[in-house]
């Protein structure tokens, strides 16, 4: 058989691992600054771009899909090459695909800056950015299918199992959970509400984790581990069965975010079931990493490339077998809305994902620039400043957790809360700072990276176009006895519809009844629509990101119904697109926040919180003081929202904004009435509060949790009182 | 050593942690216990290690066996799921009536029977530790003593040699192939230069994931066939009750119960002490740290919205005005917290703190009938008067 020459794309890698690594350094960046303002509040700068609410999804975006995101391509673009023996599909398809992406990501943290965001974590993008990235998401499997068509190699490998994984189920999730209607251009409201959004978001949200923080990132563990140790595969067959048990039995885990929510139970406990199942499945990843290394831990002790893998391999374990006990139901009742959850996303984030990408960035500049890495010491310097953050970051956190959790469920002897809110979160302040320095050393690791890579590249010379040669895939014989795995590692089309269908089994299963079936979410008759002016409320605490401090979902716990009030019901949220319920509790809940404090005391507390709450954590909100209120999306939203089956009468969007201009003179008119309120107005120069933004958002303060007091009262005079 | 001992062992191990694992969907009033909390982790933990050794000592022993016997282990395995199945059920049964126990007694907070319960476990737990630890021991000496026996035979030499005895019992346990034979199970695959083995599946992994799957059969069907664990709502109802059953102990006694009609103003300093606890947890967010007044209105003057009667500012914190901002605390305060704020609040009277909020209300003055002071001195004097 004739040899065929071709040559490796190599430029396109180059680009998306200065993409990654400039990504990495900017995220990590905006990690730190948030870290720094749970203890010094003025580190927002009294600037809206740069509050936690905002500059959290910043973070979480850009570490994830713009750090990671390209991280993975780095990968797949490198190794998908060689594993299938033929250069990349299309040049121009690479290159969109880059430029596509970066595009993405700056249109990301522009929009997010600027609290242009849909309010659900995770995917806060707005929908001319979800289409955007669904756009590029196809060109990259064009790319990638087409290169797998044309390979030179008869059966495709099982990092490429886990690359054709996560393309299929990441479009899927993408899709389904972006599904929202326009309002403007800047604007949308999920397709979904209450329940339903929460079940969808989580379905989405964990599996992003599931297979945009995983999957991909096993398939890259499975080329560069045994390509750096040298050393073969340790087991071919588990490969099989956690690959297929992975990606079957992780899609259905997400409700274990939802655990004591408003939830169904049924759907809770599969949560929980198939959260406990997985960790066979990941720790089949694991083993498979590490024991690969048997016979060649010796190396360990001297290469980079390989320590960072097996820390990473290490803390992919960890936190795949500390993931199944948070969904244990009396594990969560503690962890759930504290820091524990940030210790234990930041084990699998900052040791996993980083880890893997340091390790393969060190493997692969050298390769690519055909010269060995500038310094051994200065990497391997980096892995241990990397360690050591890690175990700073997450100590803390675990510790802040566990301690805040506590002192929640704290009452004293006569059945009341032994701690204020404020109190529990002023004790674990310490806790914020040791973190703050563990990620600050990570990211000075990182720095020592980026001069050390700089460093190589200078010295090295750039291989663009690398040579290779293989024989081309003969027509396939009849592999009667061939194992049966065999036969659809030969057919990737075959493997990438099994895949669909793997993943489809969970998720159907748990979104379909949650949608038909009408006693999950039993209605409430005096549930009823936001008015205008609490839905454009609704919209400022959606823009500045206030669900990432403060949940809105009481669980039937004790000691929450005793602190926030009757626990949260499923009917309550049928008029919310998108649900808010939160995932942290860096503030008070808000389930109920409605009629608990005066109009005048949030006017007060939202500019300046340290005013009525000393020593609060809060940003301030001047800002809200200033801006009008932009009444002219009132009527589009109305409509959107009736699009949606918000029962607002026919024609209401026409004048719905007479109620708003009432409902706020008269928020305004009750403000000007106290003296506090007054004296601040004239301080700043407000002179038509009932303009501001401000009045929206107490406006739907005011009304969180509300309407079910009212069917209380109506129904049971003795019951409301309780 | 027999095979059914062995599964028995792995039953009795298994059995002893099933029960902790029960204490998950059982939290009631425990759940809120940090003693509890504190106690049920640690026997998690526990009985994560015996698993682990359990099935250590399981490889090892097989070892051991092969060495005796010649019959083929899948017997033992069945055997093994067999004895699984039987513990996790008898668990799930275990655990059942200690969810009734008696909510009398208590252990730091606990209820004596669950505390031993918890107690009874914790200890057992130890004790398989021990005996694991000591059957490991016992296990590795035997091989250990083989392989210096092996030692001195030539072949054998060779074939022990790069392994350290250790190292054996790992090597079992996960199944390993020595690295020197994995030629033989090299599967020829060649991937950019990748080779692939087909080593076998670790044996406790594969076990463990049988386990799980067992977990979630029978956790699905304590959940929602038998209804054996409570549902989220239920825990609830049990942890209210259990709260409330405790409040009304503590009602029985005379000095718990107060209204609005029966309290007096106390100047004893405890009380006041513990009244500005609350105040300061409670209050302090609308009304200041001193009293001034925020959005809530000053304490400290003499000008009163709703009464400043001892029993009218009781009633005010009791009920609340909510139309007017002022929330009920009586969800989240005891009668007896309340009247302690109350009195409290009387004490600022006249205290003159720094951006005191203008007057609102009326005029209220004590039954004694003096006028609005302002030397503190007299304030303090009028209001023990009116205590009566």
């Amino acid at each position: 058989m004739q040899l065929e020459k071709f040559y490796y794309d190599n430029k396109i890698v180059r680009s998306f691992a200065y993409a990654t690594v400039l990504w990495g350094v900017v995220g990590m960046l905006a990690g730190l600054w948030v870290a720094v303002e749970f203890y010094f509040p003025g580190a927002t700068l009294n600037y809206p771009g740069t509050t936690f609410g905002r500059l959290r999804p910043i973070h979480t975006n850009a570490v994830i899909f713009a750090f990671v995101g390209n991280c993975i391509f780095t990968g797949v673009y490198y190794s998908l090459q060689r594993l299938c023996k033929a250069r990349m599909f299309s040049d121009l398809l690479s290159k969109i695909h880059f430029w596509g992406w970066q595009t993405i990501i700056v249109l990301a943290a522009a929009t997010l800056f600027f609290g242009i965001t849909t309010g659900k974590e995770y995917a806060e993008l707005e929908w001319p950015i979800d289409i955007l990235i669904t756009l590029i998401w196809v060109v990259f499997g064009i790319n990638m299918f087409g290169t797998i068509i044309k390979r030179r190699e008869s059966h495709i490998y099982v990092a490429i199992w886990f690359y054709i994984a996560t393309w299929i189920t990441v479009a899927m999730l993408h899709i389904v959970n972006s599904i929202e209607i326009p309002v403007n251009l800047f604007k949308s409201y999920s397709w979904y509400a209450g329940v339903q959004d929460a079940l969808v978001q989580w379905w989405y949200g964990h599996n992003a984790v599931a297979f945009f923080l995983t999957t991909p990132i096993l398939g890259l563990m499975y080329y560069f581990l045994p390509k750096a140790a040298n050393r073969p595969v340790y087991s071919y067959r588990l490969s099989i069965i956690h690959f297929w048990a992975l990606i079957f039995i992780y899609i259905w885990a997400g409700p274990h975010h939802l655990l004591y929510t408003a939830l169904p139970d049924w759907a809770q406990s599969l949560g929980v079931v198939f959260s406990v199942m997985l960790i066979a499945p990941s720790w089949g990843g694991m083993l498979n990493g590490l024991f690969t290394l048997r016979g060649a831990w010796d190396k360990v002790r001297e290469d980079p490339v390989l320590k960072f893998f097996v820390v990473a391999v290490t803390c992919y374990g960890m936190s795949t077998f500390e993931g199944p006990m948070l969904s244990l139901k009396n594990v969560n009742a503690i962890a759930h809305f504290t820091d524990w959850i940030i210790g234990h996303v930041h084990i699998g984030g900052l040791g996993w994902n980083g880890f893997m990408a340091f390790g393969m960035l060190y493997f692969l500049i050298p390769k690519l620039f055909n010269t060995p890495l500038y310094s051994k010491k200065l990497a391997t310097n980096h892995f241990w400043l990397g360690t050591i953050g890690i175990v700073l970051y997450a100590i803390p956190m675990y510790w802040a957790g566990f301690t805040q959790s506590l002192m929640w469920k704290q009452f004293t002897e006569e059945g009341s809360l032994q701690y204020p809110f404020l109190e529990t979160v002023t004790q674990i302040i310490p806790m914020y700072i040791t973190r703050s320095i563990g990620g600050a050393l990570y990211l000075v690791g990182v720095f020592f990276m980026v001069y050390n890579l700089y460093k190589t590249v200078k010295q090295g010379s750039f291989i663009g176009d690398e040579a290779a040669e293989a024989a081309p895939l003969e027509k396939a014989k009849s592999h009667a006895k061939e194992y049966w795995h065999r036969v659809i590692e030969r057919r990737p089309m075959q493997m990438l519809v099994l895949s669909l269908i793997v993943v489809l089994i969970g998720g159907l299963i748990e979104l379909i009844p949650t949608f038909l079936v009408k006693s999950n979410i039993p209605t409430i008759a005096s549930v009823k629509p936001y008015t205008p002016l609490e839905l454009q409320g609704r919209d400022i605490y959606i823009r500045e990101g206030c669900y990432t401090c403060h949940s809105q979902m009481i669980r039937p716990f004790r000691d929450e119904v005793k602190r926030y009030g009757e626990y949260s019901k499923a009917g309550e949220f049928v008029y919310d697109h998108p649900f808010q319920w939160g995932s942290k509790r860096t503030g008070p809940d808000l389930a109920r926040e409605g009629g608990k404090n005066p109009d005048s005391w949030h006017f007060l507390h939202m500019f300046d919180p340290r005013q009525t709450s000393d020593k609060s954590i809060m940003p301030r909100y001047p800002w809200l003081y200033q801006n009008d209120l932009d009444v002219s999306t009132t009527p589009g939203k109305i409509r959107a929202m009736q699009t949606l089956g918000v029962p607002y009468e026919k024609g209401y969007d026409q004048i719905a904004n007479n109620d708003l201009a009432t409902q706020a003179k008269t928020i305004a008119d009750g403000l000007k009435t106290d003296s506090k309120v007054k004296q601040l107005m004239t301080i700043e120069g407000i002179g038509n509060p009932e303009k501001k933004e401000i009045v929206a958002l107490i406006a739907y303060l005011q009304r969180i949790g509300k309407d079910i007091k009212a069917e209380r009262k109506s129904t049971n005079v003795q019951a409301s009182l309780k | 050593m027999k095979k059914i001992c062995r599964a028995g062992m792995i039953a009795f191990i298994l059995g002893s942690s099933v029960p902790a694992m029960a204490q998950g969907p059982k939290p009631e009033s425990s759940l809120n216990n940090p003693l509890a909390l504190t106690l049920v982790v640690i026997i998690t933990a526990l009985a994560l290690i015996i698993g682990l050794l359990a099935v250590v000592v399981y490889g090892a022993a097989e070892v051991e066996l092969k060495k005796q016997q010649s019959q083929k282990s899948n017997t033992g395995a069945v055997l093994t799921i067999l004895a699984l199945l039987i513990a996790t059920t008898a668990g799930a049964q275990g655990s059942a009536p200690a969810t009734t126990a008696a909510v009398s007694d208590n252990v730091g907070g606990l209820s004596s029977s669950t505390y031993y319960i918890l107690m009874v476990v914790l200890v057992v737990e130890i004790a398989a530790i021990f005996f694991l630890l000591f059957q490991l021991r016992f296990l590795l000496g035997a091989a250990k003593a083989k392989v210096t026996q092996a030692d001195k035979t030539e072949e054998a030499a060779v074939e022990y040699k790069p392994a350290k005895p250790q190292l054996n019992w790992w090597d079992k346990f996960n199944k390993f192939r020595p690295v020197e034979k994995e030629a033989d199970i090299d599967l020829g695959h060649n991937y950019d230069g990748i080779r692939e083995l087909d080593n076998r599946l670790p044996p406790w992994w594969l076990y463990g994931f049988y386990f799980t799957i067992i977990f979630a059969a029978v956790y699905l069907y304590r959940a929602h066939v038998s209804h054996a664990a409570p549902s989220s709502a239920e825990e609830y109802k049990i942890a209210v009750a259990s709260a409330e059953a405790q409040l009304a102990e503590r009602l029985k006694d005379q000095k718990n119960r107060v209204d609005e009609n029966t309290v007096v103003l106390v100047t004893d300093k405890t009380e006041l002490d513990k009244g500005k606890t609350v105040f300061m947890s409670n209050c302090k967010v609308c009304h200041g740290a001193l009293g001034q007044g925020i959005v809530g209105p000053n304490l400290t003057d003499d000008y009163w919205i709703h009464g400043g009667n001892i029993k009218d500012l009781f009633k005010t914190i009791k009920y609340g005005y909510p139309e007017k901002g002022m929330q009920s605390w009586k969800e989240q305060l005891s009668p007896v917290e309340i009247a302690d704020v109350a009195s409290y609040i009387k004490s600022l009277r006249g205290t003159n703190p720094p951006g005191a909020k203008e007057k609102q209300g009326e005029l209220y003055v004590e039954n004694g009938g003096s006028t609005p002071a302002d030397s503190t001195g007299a304030a303090k004097a009028d209001s023990t008067k009116a205590a009566k």
